[in-house]
């Protein structure tokens, strides 16, 4: 059971809060030898060379030596949300190319409906440009609704981004 | 909604088969910490395990997601349960509501309208498409694999 992804969540529903559903007191225990016991309770993680806040890169698609050379490729996520259910993925290029080369764009539909769900993640290749993304775009109108953009990835634990609770208290 | 409030999400499919317990499997912890978990034996594949830490940006759309889905007031009492084809939980925490659904794996929208509850097995059939295919998308950009 410890090996379990829920732990958390016996942690966090102590209390008076009422639950629902079959998982609720009774243990989900369907899997006695365990999904998570030794070689499977390993869990990859990209480096993080500093901790707590700034963007989290992405992983290289090329081999390391173009990092050795510093031409790394990695890129950087960032995600814009409040997107009008009709935004296309032609719309989100044409706004974030403005601010450097995008070199990837998830635009996700709506399964029920077919409509886009309300965000996008897109990649840049380079730090500046995203950051300038943001900057440029957070905020910024596209189909009469203000965008909401920010990275999608950090370098660690949310409580202890500074950048977080900064936004907040606006 | 508020950025504070208690928030966790799991979702898990898997069944037991020829090729052992094949299972996917995914978490979002309040910090901010994604675990994406894929064992699939066929054809000798191994196990995917990763983890990142996403932003609140991410978290309050994951937010959004759900409380537009309404599956918080879903009940699972009368979905199929559990069963050889395999299983499906849905865990979820907000704010001070917290469910914990089980059923066995939907194969079509024609096992939702042949169910007990073709409406709230109908929210819980998009919900999880829409959550896979967000969570797809974040594991397959951040680390440059394709998850399935």
């Amino acid at each position: 059971m410890e090996d379990r992804m829920q732990v958390v969540v016996s942690e966090t529903s102590k209390g008076e809060e009422r639950g629902r559903g079959r998982g609720i007191g009774a243990a989900m225990d369907v899997d006695e030898e365990g999904r998570y016991t030794g070689k499977g309770g390993v869990f990859e993680r990209l480096g993080t060379d500093r901790d707590g806040s700034g963007p989290q890169k992405c992983k290289k698609s090329v081999f390391g030596l173009y990092y050795l050379c510093g031409l790394a490729v990695e890129g950087y996520i960032l995600i814009a949300c409040n997107l009008h259910e009709e935004c296309t993925e032609e719309d989100i290029y044409d706004k974030f190319s403005e601010l450097g080369e995008v070199k990837n764009i998830h635009l996700n539909l709506d399964r029920r409906t077919g409509f886009t769900k309300g965000y996008a993640l897109i990649e840049y290749q380079h730090f500046k440009e995203a950051q300038s993304a943001i900057e440029a775009l957070n905020g910024a109108e596209l189909h009469d609704r203000l965008l909401e953009v920010s990275w999608a990835f950090s370098r660690g634990p949310l409580g202890t981004r500074l950048s977080t609770r900064r936004r907040s208290e606006k | 909604m508020t950025e504070n409030e208690e928030f966790y999400l799991r979702y898990y499919v898997g069944h037991k088969g020829k090729f052992g317990h094949e299972f996917l499997e995914f978490e979002f912890r309040p910090d901010g910490k994604l675990r994406y978990a894929n064992n699939s034996h066929y054809k000798k594949e191994t196990m995917i395990r990763k983890e990142v830490y996403v932003t609140e940006a991410v978290l309050k759309e994951l937010r959004r997601i759900i409380e537009q889905s309404d599956i918080m007031k879903e009940d699972d009492s009368r979905w199929p349960e559990p069963d050889k084809t395999g299983r499906q939980e849905l865990e979820i925490v907000l704010g001070n509501e917290h469910i914990s659904f089980a059923t066995t794996k939907i194969g079509s929208l024609l096992d939702v309208q042949n169910s007990e509850d073709p409406n709230g097995l109908r929210n819980f059939y998009y919900l999880v498409q829409d959550l896979k295919c967000f969570v797809f998308s974040l594991i397959s950009l951040h680390f440059k694999i394709k998850p399935i």
